[in-house]
């Protein structure tokens, strides 16, 4: 058993990266508009499909792995623009409705197109084995993602801070119509937001179709630990969905060790007890969501 | 509209429901379906009181639901209690469901509250689906429906006898609704969805009426999830999970959020358009999930609300207090996004 213990502790941290990754996109959607994007899990298992897809197609694993998320942001402005945008200004219930109503068409259609059942899509061969780590073996396409994983953390964290961009989507989170008065387009900030959400979403669901599988649930499958992370980091807090995902994977791969039975539950115990510690959240911000 | 002409309303929808069973083949319909309309209902106003009245988003109703379905059916299978015995240990299993999540519930509002309610809610989804040997697992457990035992007389419940205990709940249901929506208990929440800070300054707490308000809305959820597990002698994980509550939400948004029949014309769509789109075709979930979204965006007023803003609705249909849908008015809506 203790054996298990420092490649699940990995494989735990492996989890928690993507839970982190599908968290931080949805807090970034949330943050700014108040959307809780249901959909979310879609347009990861949509990422997933397009990569799958094209890997079939003889086009390189890397080049599926930029490609098939950008095809997502497509799909995602235009649902931005034409039916989330009309929703932002009245509760924000009415536009995790309709996301909801979008994710249960968007599974149906993957089920047309790709088949009900799961696909088989593998890493590439040169990313297939198992590599040292000099204390133990681990399987290179895992270290691969959470290398990938935090390359792209590191990049949204850089955009954020650093550039001119970041900078006014942090103040427009703060005060959105303080900002517009400012002189800063509005609509184009929630457009690029919300692409950054997906972008993060389709690169999370291309890994995770080589990681856990792709079937027309399998991004849903991601959604709800994903919530968890979300309150367990606090809500409104990047840094916050980073923490808490890592521990959310923690959380599940020692339980998956130890009490398999308890694996999913674990997460809501976990959940619980950070809520009756810090009802925000770990990094939750005051007055942030009520 | 005077209390005269709503109680004889009111009263002919009862007297029309009373002759389902002679009107459902009619309509080519399964009395059970039209009885599955009634039982639906009681969950949808357990939404509506939450968030019709109150302005919670309430999107984990689906847990006490499934607590209740799952009550009935474990009671039954393991301790061979009655027809009305299961009735009540489901809707007591809502009822601790309640007890147990409004705590950590009614500590946030707006968007952070439906992210919870949906969260929490789904730890009795993962729970049912788990402990396989004793609920059944994903497969769910099938239970014969429990004798009604009075006395000495046995009898079984037929679809037919069914129907009316099911009007029978949803007419107590209903009645008890309505006094409580226009009690000053209600009226308090109604004011907590209007302007919860105003509430508070008025002395009053507002955690309190929605620690009150969530026991009430569990408990409900909890009876209609035990009728809806006796009448089709099953309860599976779906019952408890999120999607079920999203469906009890798009119900009470189509039948008219806090209005006080809307539960039902929201069920009664909901239920019976299911079961239609669901025998021709079997894309049904893309025309469900085409529903949502075109309800929210150009219906979000729903029926009895929409019958109401054009001012011809009979009121008692809706609820006296307009301001009730003004809060649905996606263009009256003032702050934007945030959840409070």
């Amino acid at each position: 058993m203790i054996e298990h213990l420092g490649p699940q502790l990995f494989n735990g941290l492996v989890l928690g990266a993507f839970y982190a990754i599908v968290a931080l996109g949805l807090s970034l959607i949330m943050n700014l508009t108040g959307t809780i994007n249901m959909a979310h899990g879609s347009f990861m298992t949509l990422a997933g499909y397009l990569a799958y897809t094209m890997v079939l197609r003889k086009i390189p694993f890397g080049w599926a792995l930029i490609l098939a998320p950008l095809i997502a942001v497509l799909v995602g402005i235009i649902v931005e623009r034409t039916l989330v945008r009309p929703l932002y200004k009245r509760e924000p219930f009415y536009s995790l409705l309709m996301t909801f109503g979008l994710s249960l068409m968007a599974e149906e259609a993957f089920r047309l197109i790709w088949g009900p059942n799961g696909v088989p899509f593998s890493p590439p061969p040169a990313l297939a084995g198992a590599a040292s780590l000099g204390f133990m073996q681990f399987p290179t396409f895992r270290i691969f993602i959470v290398v990938v994983l935090l390359i792209a953390i590191a990049a949204l964290a850089l955009f954020l801070t650093r550039t001119r961009f970041g900078l006014r989507l942090r103040a427009a989170v703060q005060d959105t119509e303080m900002i517009a008065a400012l002189g800063t387009n509005t609509q184009v900030l929630y457009a690029v937001n919300f692409s950054l959400g997906i972008f993060l979403a389709g690169i999370a669901g291309v890994l995770a179709g080589g990681m856990l599988g792709l079937s027309p649930t399998s991004g849903n499958n991601l959604l709800m630990p994903a919530f968890v992370t979300v309150i367990i980091g606090g809500m409104g807090s990047l840094f916050g969905s980073i923490i808490g995902g890592l521990l959310v994977g923690i959380a599940i791969s020692m339980t998956t060790l130890f009490i398999p039975a308890a694996s999913e539950v674990s997460m809501y115990v976990l959940m619980a007890i950070v809520l009756l510690v810090r009802p925000r959240g770990l990094f939750g911000e005051e007055g942030i969501f009520g | 509209m005077t209390a005269r002409k709503e109680l004889l309303l009111s009263a002919a929808v009862v007297v029309l429901f009373a002759f389902g069973p002679w009107i459902s083949p009619l309509m080519h319909l399964d009395v059970s379906i039209v009885s599955g309309v009634l039982v639906i209902a009681i969950a949808v106003m357990s939404v509506n009181l939450l968030l019709g009245y109150t302005g919670l988003p309430a999107f984990g109703n689906a847990a006490y639901f499934g607590l209740g379905s799952y009550g009935a059916a474990l009671s039954v299978k393991y301790f061979q209690v009655h027809f009305a015995e299961a009735i009540v240990i489901g809707t007591v299993a809502g009822l601790l469901g309640g007890l147990i999540l409004a705590p950590f519930l009614l500590r946030r509002r707006g968007i952070y509250f439906g992210l919870l309610s949906i969260a929490f809610g789904q730890v009795f989804y993962f729970i049912a689906y788990r402990y396989t040997d004793v609920t059944g697992g994903e497969d769910g457990m099938q239970v014969p429906r429990p004798l009604f035992v009075l006395a000495n007389a046995h009898a079984t419940v037929s679809d037919f006898g069914f129907y009316y205990v099911a009007l029978a709940f949803f007419v107590i249901a209903v009645i008890a609704f309505r006094t409580i929506v226009r009690s000053p208990f209600g009226r308090t929440l109604i004011a907590i969805r209007q302007n919860e800070p105003r509430v508070r300054y008025l002395g009053l707490n507002t955690d309190r009426f929605i620690f009150v308000a969530l026991l009430i809305a569990s408990t409900m959820a909890g009876l209609s999830g035990a009728l809806s597990g006796l009448l089709i002698n099953f309860a599976f994980p779906l019952q408890l999970d999120w999607h079920q509550s999203g469906y009890f939400v798009l119900s009470m948004i189509l039948g008219g959020a806090g209005t006080v029949w809307g539960s039902l014309v929201g069920a009664f769509i909901y239920v019976i358009g299911n079961d239609i789109i669901s025998t021709i075709t079997s894309w049904w979930q893309i025309f469900l999930g085409a529903l949502f979204v075109a309800c929210v965006l150009f219906f979000p007023r729903g029926i009895l609300g929409t019958l109401q803003a054009l001012g011809r609705a009979p009121q008692a249909f809706g609820d006296d207090d307009v301001d009730a849908n003004a809060a649905f008015d996606p263009n009256a809506a003032g702050e934007a996004g945030r959840g409070v």
